[in-house]
């Protein structure tokens, strides 16, 4: 980034480049593609692998060298003995040089005398002597021994000087034994390596959940925080490392409750402490409206403003009590059983819209929900009062199943306008507080706060249902607001529940 | 008919009751204040109104008790008003002997309107039945006496108004609906709480088991029905 606007650092520019800045750190500070609990996992794998294999190779070689030398040193001195041997047997008998050769065990021999090799096995020629182990044998006349390699592996080759008979003593060992038991070593070994790897897993298993445990422990705690459970904290914990994040999350969960639950009870006491007036209010107004045609001309005119106005402020202070009471989560429904067809006949009758139209098909109209009488007819007053303003038309009621499962498990209850509709944008944000809809303009006269909607919504949420508003999409303009309810398939409707 | 009738509103605000007792006064009724449950203890002694209005938050004595008290010496119909619908408040007042509630802020009308329902006559039952007999339970409503083995039941005015009316069609299922409008004068939107907290009422003073019911029984998801 240039520094073209340097000269000039307008609060604006300050706060993109802020903006930019904090978002790169986020981005940096975005976790990699592996999660902390694989990140954990890996290493403990990687180790248990790495220890594993090293320990077992150590102990190969180690193993290894030791039965080897251990072996060459006993074949050594057999051979030595068994060379001796030979020397007194020739010494006896100089023609008798196979049977001298014979001296029992596994090894191959061969014998170099009067210039003549002979072996007691076609399977060691002394081609297979290396030249160095004949050399110092025959130029230095000193006991040696050799490992070669040959075709079947490692082989132990020992040549011993005879002085006395002027010969050369060789003795050949395949060092099988040794070559067994190191295939023995091998295999426990590398099952060893491969159960220590997978002991490592589960303990990388284990220690990653262990690890991850208090962050998916508080990450549990703020979805539930979120969803309005306030009273969540985090169990207190004897780790110093977690300590910090425990004491500093709960603090936090603390002050949020305090601000939330200070902001709902100050509605709420406001809204209480405005009752007691209007208590009076409305029945003054009812015993000067008694007296209405007693009264001059303008007075009646000022008892009209006054006693609907006195009534619109009782319907306010009752959708903020409402309100607050949704805030405080202190909304007991008193749900029962209900027919929806005939509840929605009873409360469409009780709406400022009594004659509005209700289709409902067969098969809906049998259906049953479990709600709160009171709580569902002001739903549908609401949306019943919102067309009204909104559309000035007439609004219509459809009640329909919501899908096509059998049994069927939600209803909808549509109810369409012929009004102007709703514009992009307008579609959530009407369900909020005192929002007016897009251009306040369009709303009739000053009537409602704009709370209708955002009630319909809490309503229908406590009853486990949905709301949504869309235009209509059968070709005629105009708005459609769809509440969705669970169908009560319990058919023992009785007693009246009071939650 | 409902001229001359006699009121006692228990309200410690004194504005909210000056304001009552204008509009009260306005359909023709007498209205006897008080401001605290002490007081209306002393003013009902004296002067036995034919309705009792109460505000449950009262300072002293709350309305609970104060509708306990006078339960205990007199069947009037008693009107709680509670702060909401949705509390343990409105059981809690019916259970305590009050005959219906209203939420404050209430309309005038609306009060008039609920003592008007309260104070309706029983229904004179057909001629020739002037006395109904259901087993151990005897029901004369022309005399408003309900007689269990042989001994006098005191019920109150809507407890006795119930009885009757569930009386009047013997066997006959009555949904909550039904014996809201009749006994209440409510609509489809009355609170069917109404309607349960006095048939326990009932069932402690009409049955011999009120655990198990035999007079007053409940008839899964359609109502009550009353039978021998």
């Amino acid at each position: 980034m240039t520094d073209i606007f340097s000269d000039k650092p307008d609060a604006r520019y300050r706060l993109t480049r802020t903006r930019k800045l904090i978002r790169n750190s986020v981005h940096r500070l975005r976790p990699r593609r592996i999660g902390l609990r694989n990140r954990i996992l890996l290493i403990f794998v990687a180790g248990a692998l790495l220890l594993s294999s090293v320990l077992a190779l150590v102990t190969y070689s180690f193993t290894r060298s030791n039965l080897v030398d251990q072996r060459v040193s006993t074949e050594t001195n057999q051979a030595i003995t068994n060379a001796r041997r030979t020397q007194n047997d020739l010494l006896r008998s100089p023609k008798e040089i196979l049977i001298a050769l014979d001296q029992g065990g596994s090894a191959h021999r061969i014998i170099y005398i009067d210039n003549t090799w002979t072996g007691s096995s076609p399977l060691f020629s002394r081609q297979m002597i290396p030249p160095a182990l004949l050399q110092r044998v025959q130029r230095d006349q000193k006991a040696a021994s050799m490992i070669v390699d040959s075709l079947k592996g490692q082989a132990l080759v020992v040549g011993i000087p005879l002085p006395r008979i002027n010969a050369m003593y060789f003795e050949y060992d395949n060092l099988r034994e040794v070559r067994d038991a190191l295939q023995s070593v091998r295999l426990a070994l590398a099952l060893a390596a491969i159960i220590t790897t997978f002991v490592g897993i589960a303990l990388g298993v284990f220690a990653s959940r262990r690890a991850v445990r208090p962050l998916a422990n508080a990450a549990q705690a703020a979805r539930a925080i979120a969803d309005g459970r306030l009273e969540t904290r985090l169990e207190p914990t004897d780790d110093p490392d977690m300590q910090a994040l425990t004491s500093a999350f709960n603090d936090m969960v603390t002050t949020l409750q305090e601000r939330v639950e200070r902001d709902a009870r100050f509605t709420s006491d406001v809204s209480h402490e405005l009752r007691s007036p209007l208590m009076t209010l409305a029945a003054s107004v009812q015993v000067l409206e008694s007296r209405r045609d007693d009264l001059p001309e303008r007075s009646q005119a000022a008892l009209d403003l006054l006693s609907s106005d006195v009534a619109r402020f009782q319907g306010l202070v009752e959708d903020l009590l409402e309100i607050s009471r949704f805030d405080a989560g202190a909304i007991r429904l008193v749900l029962e059983p209900l027919s929806l067809f005939e509840f929605i006949k009873q409360a469409v009758s009780v709406s400022s819209l009594p004659r509005t139209e209700i289709r409902c098909d067969d098969i809906a109209a049998l259906v049953a929900i479990r709600g709160d009488k009171r709580r569902m007819a002001r739903v549908i007053a609401n949306l019943l009062d919102n067309a009204r303003i909104h559309s000035g038309g007439k609004p219509k009621i459809v009640i329909q199943l919501a899908d096509d499962e059998s049994p069927p498990t939600n209803v909808w209850i549509v109810v369409e306008d012929d009004g102007d509709g709703l514009i992009e944008g307008e579609f959530i944000k009407i369900f909020e507080r005192f929002s007016r809809g897009g251009a306040a303009g369009r709303r009739a006269g000053t009537e409602g706060a704009g709370l209708g909607l955002a009630l319909a919504r809490e309503h229908v949420t406590l009853h486990r249902g949905r709301i949504w508003a869309e235009n209509r999409t059968d070709g005629i303009r105009g708005a459609r607001f769809i509440v969705e309810l669970p169908i009560d398939t319990t058919q023992t409707h009785d007693e009246h529940t009071h939650e | 008919m409902t001229v001359g009738i006699r009121v006692l509103a228990v309200e410690d605000d004194e504005r909210i009751r000056a304001s009552v007792k204008l509009a009260l006064e306005d359909e023709g009724w007498i209205v006897d204040e008080a401001a605290s449950g002490e007081d209306a203890i002393a003013i009902f002694a004296k002067h036995p109104a034919d309705v009792v209005l109460i505000d449950i938050m009262l300072p002293g004595i709350d309305g609970f008790e104060l509708c306990r008290n006078i339960r205990k010496s007199s069947d009037v119909p008693i009107v709680m008003v509670t702060a909401r619908a949705d509390t343990h408040d409105v059981v809690a007042g019916l259970e305590a002997g009050a005959d219906d509630y209203l939420t404050k802020p209430f309309a005038p009308k609306e009060l008039a309107a609920r003592i008007r329902a309260l104070l309706r006559r029983v229904r004179p039952s057909k001629p020739g039945h002037s006395k109904l007999l259901f087993g151990n339970l005897e029901i004369i409503p022309d005399e408003g006496k309900v007689i269990l083995n042989n001994a006098e039941v005191e019920l109150t005015k809507t407890e006795f108004r119930l009885l009757c009316e569930l009386a009047n069609d013997p066997g006959g299922v009555f949904s909550r609906e039904l014996l809201l409008d009749k006994v209440w004068g409510y609509g489809y939107f009355g609170d069917g709480r109404l309607v349960d907290v006095h048939i326990r009422r009932l069932r402690m003073k009409v049955e011999t088991d009120p655990a198990n019911p035999t007079h007053v029984v409940t008839v899964r998801g359609l109502g009550y029905r009353l039978q021998s």
